[in-house]
């Protein structure tokens, strides 16, 4: 329960500050805090991001205290504490934890991400639990709560007696809270999935993800090996096995009198309040400081060796994975970013999908290629991007979008509009239709009409067709256009812009 | 002796929440996704029912039917146009629920750019309702393109209504439900803001400007911003406009003809495409509103089709010439 503090701080920076609203806000704080993505990112870039030095942070306390980080401010941590099941209250659960062993798991997931980084490649990040955490929220569980909230709604509306009081409540709370708007994400399925699988792997040990998988939990624990304040047991110790049982870490070992690892430990003084003797205590290492003892589950040299030479071969693979394929026609980027840049630069973090306010920017799964698993593109059959907004780029913490005014994203087109003319109303099928032009928002129109054309019945019909020149590739067209399923009207990657068949 | 059950009560519990949440679920989605059908794919407007219906628009004894209104301050000439209607109290009674009905159709500029009403007239009709003894003045549009709050803002209209007394509604999703078009001729029913057909005064408020499909955006066509699943309507857009304006009928229509868009409408951004026309046309007939509305672009009802269709079904006269009007000069 001692996160509640920073994950309400967490949930308040969600919510309350630009959630589909553009404003400029601390709303990115946890991402600036969260060393991983600084490092993986800098790396990767190879540039100075001054915003995410703010991690600094994060690891002088560190330095100092320990894993706090883990157990007092990171907000997956919480949920996944909330989640777990605790074996003293629950005697049913029968757990199969796979055992000290699978510890060096994150160290060594940790050490494939900053090779990979080393290389430019970002891909791993998407397993940062602040980027987890987020990407959840946004893409799943906040779309869900609101499509709830507005569809009972819609049931109370019908009864008209009920209005005053629904339109109050809509007022002070779905509102503000929620939006109007719906959102519809097409990687809903394996987003939540993931978020699933993680707090189902608490039935097989509490906290199972922070124990045994989380790359940030390794970074921050192999930095609290040399942490100032650890965790003492002083004897005598009536050895009752109740700090034991209740460390959420397990690091608390009967074999070896209670003591704990400093680098598994989260400092949330569960074993102090539990103690029944009051003989645990956190004491400063200032005088006798020394590095914690390795431990059996800590990396061997081998494992460290096999590691990188299995992410330099990962790396090698993602370059035969051609950038034609992660770049499909319609792959649409937000606005400004390059796609070599944007899958350096990019922390998955899903800050731009939660803030677009049209909810066009979807996490891709695998549409962009497995490199760039939960990057943000745009689909405008689902959300248009907004002429004067620029709530992805004030919102993206590394710069992936960049850093663009109103007047410059004007001059930036982020795809090239395209006429399907067996398909559009007036050209197809000789129906009075201009939506596509009325809709778009570039003042002398991207999209002008000709007459004539191959229609031989109403040659007076206007007949839009885009001017390549003008057009932004918003895709407000594509959203409005009234022709069912796929639009008439399509977006498409700038046909300038053909990449390379590699990086190279 | 303890006996083996198959199904324990709680098993049964907990097994019949999860199903039961999961068929409402089911149900929300269907809800959700229960949008109307395209009508019949009608390419041209079939010929409009006849209506012998007379006009309920018929002004008092004395009173002119249609008032146009000339001078530099916006707010002044809305002023002189209701007063020459007869005063706000001839549309506002005391304790009325009144929405009023701009046109906020982007947030891409400022009023300026002509694509919005302009601030003052909605301000001045905010206050006049509000003098007239109105219990409360909503304002309201959907935007296309941005959100309601910033298109809102971004016109200007949300801080002069509510300096004025009003109150902006972003319009709530819930709130729109199929309603019938008794008089309808292409379609019967559509999804409506019931909060527009259930306020006891509508006031439209469009700004007259170039649409490249509708001819000219202006009373009939404005009222298309209470509807849902409007890029629908575009299938037979002239007949389906003067339908939901047969269903909607705003009891005072005060077209925005300050400044007028003359090309790349409805969403402008050329300050060379803005015409000062300085003018205000105020008519409780929607159809001779948008009928004298035509004439600043050059243009008469008749090349309209939504006005001729409106006209053709009784919802209002086309016919200038007919009606009494006044025009007001500074």
């Amino acid at each position: 329960m001692s996160q509640v503090l920073a994950f309400l701080v967490f949930l308040y920076l969600f919510i309350q500050t630009p959630y589909l609203t553009p404003t400029n806000s601390f709303s990115g704080l946890f991402f600036r805090l969260d060393p991983l993505a600084a490092l993986t990112a800098m790396l990767a870039a190879r540039m100075a991001i001054p915003f995410l030095f703010l991690s600094l942070v994060t690891l002088i306390l560190t330095l100092v205290f320990g894993r706090v980080w883990c157990g007092w401010i990171c907000p997956l941590g919480t949920i996944l504490e909330w989640t777990s099941p605790h074996p003293q209250k629950k005697k049913n659960v029968r757990r199969s934890d796979p055992g000290k062993g699978w510890r060096k798991i994150k160290y060594l997931l940790l050490g494939a991400m900053v090779i990979l980084a080393l290389f430019g490649n970002q891909t791993l990040i998407f397993l940062d639990p602040n980027t987890i955490l987020t990407r959840s929220l946004a893409g799943v569980v906040f779309p869900a709560l609101r499509f709830g909230i507005l569809s009972s709604e819609k049931f109370f509306y019908q009864f008209k007696f009920l209005s005053p009081v629904l339109d109050a409540i809509h007022a002070a709370v779905v509102e503000p809270l929620f939006h109007t708007s719906q959102s519809v994400f097409i990687a809903v399925v394996p987003i939540f999935l993931f978020l699933l699988l993680l707090i189902a792997l608490n039935w097989s040990a509490e906290r199972f993800w922070c124990r045994y998988l989380c790359p940030l939990g390794g970074m921050l624990g192999g930095l609290s090996r040399f942490a100032l304040l650890r965790r003492e047991v002083t004897q005598p110790c009536s050895e009752c096995v109740l700090c034991s049982s209740h460390c959420p870490t397990a690091t608390i070992d009967p074999q070896t009198g209670f003591h704990s690892d400093p680098a598994e430990c989260i400092v949330c003084t569960e074993c102090l309040q539990k103690c029944s003797r009051g003989r645990i205590g956190f004491r400063w290492h200032l005088t006798h400081w020394q590095a914690a003892k390795r431990q059996t589950y800590d990396p061997s040299r081998r494992e460290v060796l096999t590691t990188i030479a299995a992410s330099v071969g990962a790396v090698a693979l993602a370059g035969i994975e051609t950038i034609v394929h992660r770049t499909p026609e319609r792959l649409i980027l937000p606005p400004g970013a390059l796609l070599t840049d944007f899958e350096s630069l990019c922390i998955r973090c899903a800050e731009c999908v939660r803030v677009c306010p049209t909810q066009g920017l979807q996490p891709a799964f695998l549409e962009a290629g497995w490199q760039n698993l939960m990057t943000p593109h745009l689909v405008p059959r689902l959300g248009y991007c907004v002429y004067n907004c620029t709530a992805c780029i004030q919102s993206c913490p590394t710069g992936a979008i960049p850093s663009l005014t109103v007047e410059e994203k004007h001059a930036v087109s982020i795809g090239l509009a395209s006429i399907d003319r067996d398909r559009c109303l007036p050209w197809a099928y000789n129906t009075e239709c201009a939506v596509c032009e009325e809709m778009c928002p570039v003042p002398d129109k991207a999209i002008v009409f000709d007459t004539g054309g191959n229609s031989r019945e109403n040659s007076n019909l206007l007949k839009p067709r885009v001017v390549k020149e003008k057009c932004l590739g918003c895709g407000v067209c594509e959203f409005h256009c009234p022709v069912g399923g796929e639009a008439a009207i399509r977006v498409y990657s700038i046909p300038d812009n053909k990449p390379p068949l590699t990086g190279i | 002796m303890k006996t083996q059950r198959l199904l324990s009560r709680r098993d049964f519990l907990r097994w019949l929440g999860v199903v039961g949440s999961g068929f409402a679920l089911d149900a929300c989605g269907k809800a959700n996704l229960s949008a109307p059908r395209l009508t019949k794919f009608t390419q041209t407007s079939l010929p409009p029912a006849a209506q012998d219906t007379p006009f309920s628009n018929a002004a008092p004894s004395g009173i002119p039917y249609l008032v146009i209104s000339h001078g530099e301050s916006p707010a002044e000439i809305t002023c002189r146009a209701i007063k020459a209607l007869g005063g706000m109290e001839r549309f506002v009674k005391n304790g009325n629920e009144v929405i009023i009905k701009p046109n906020i159709c982007t947030d891409y500029h400022p009023y300026e750019y002509a694509a919005t009403t302009n601030p003052e007239v909605v301000a001045e009709l905010v206050e006049e309702c509000l003098a007239a003894g109105a219990r409360r003045v909503r304002v309201m549009d959907s935007p296309f393109g941005g959100t309601a709050q910033s298109a809102y803002r971004k016109s200007g209209i949300a801080e002069a209504v509510e300096k004025a007394g009003g109150q902006m509604e972003v319009m709530v999703g819930a709130k729109f439900a199929k309603s019938p078009i008794p008089q309808g001729v292409d379609i019967h029913e559509w999804w409506v803001y019931q909060d527009v057909l259930a306020a006891d005064v509508l006031i439209n408020v469009p700004i007259a400007k170039h649409h490249d499909s509708a001819g000219l955006t202006l009373g009939c066509k404005n009222l298309m911003g209470t509807v849902q699943l409007r890029d629908r309507l575009h299938a037979n857009l002239h007949q389906r406009i003067a339908d939901i304006t047969s269903l909607i009928r705003p009891d005072l229509t005060v077209v925005d003809a300050y400044r007028i868009l003359t090309r790349h409408g409805p969403t402008g951004g050329n300050l060379e495409d803005v015409k000062l026309t300085k003018t205000v046309i105020a008519s409780a007939d929607i159809v001779a509103a948008d009928a004298y509305a035509c004439t600043l672009f050059g243009k008469s009802a008749d090349d309209i089709g939504y006005i001729r269709n409106a006209a053709g079904m009784g919802i209002g006269t086309k016919d200038l010439t007919a009606i009494k009007i006044e025009e007001l000069t500074a």
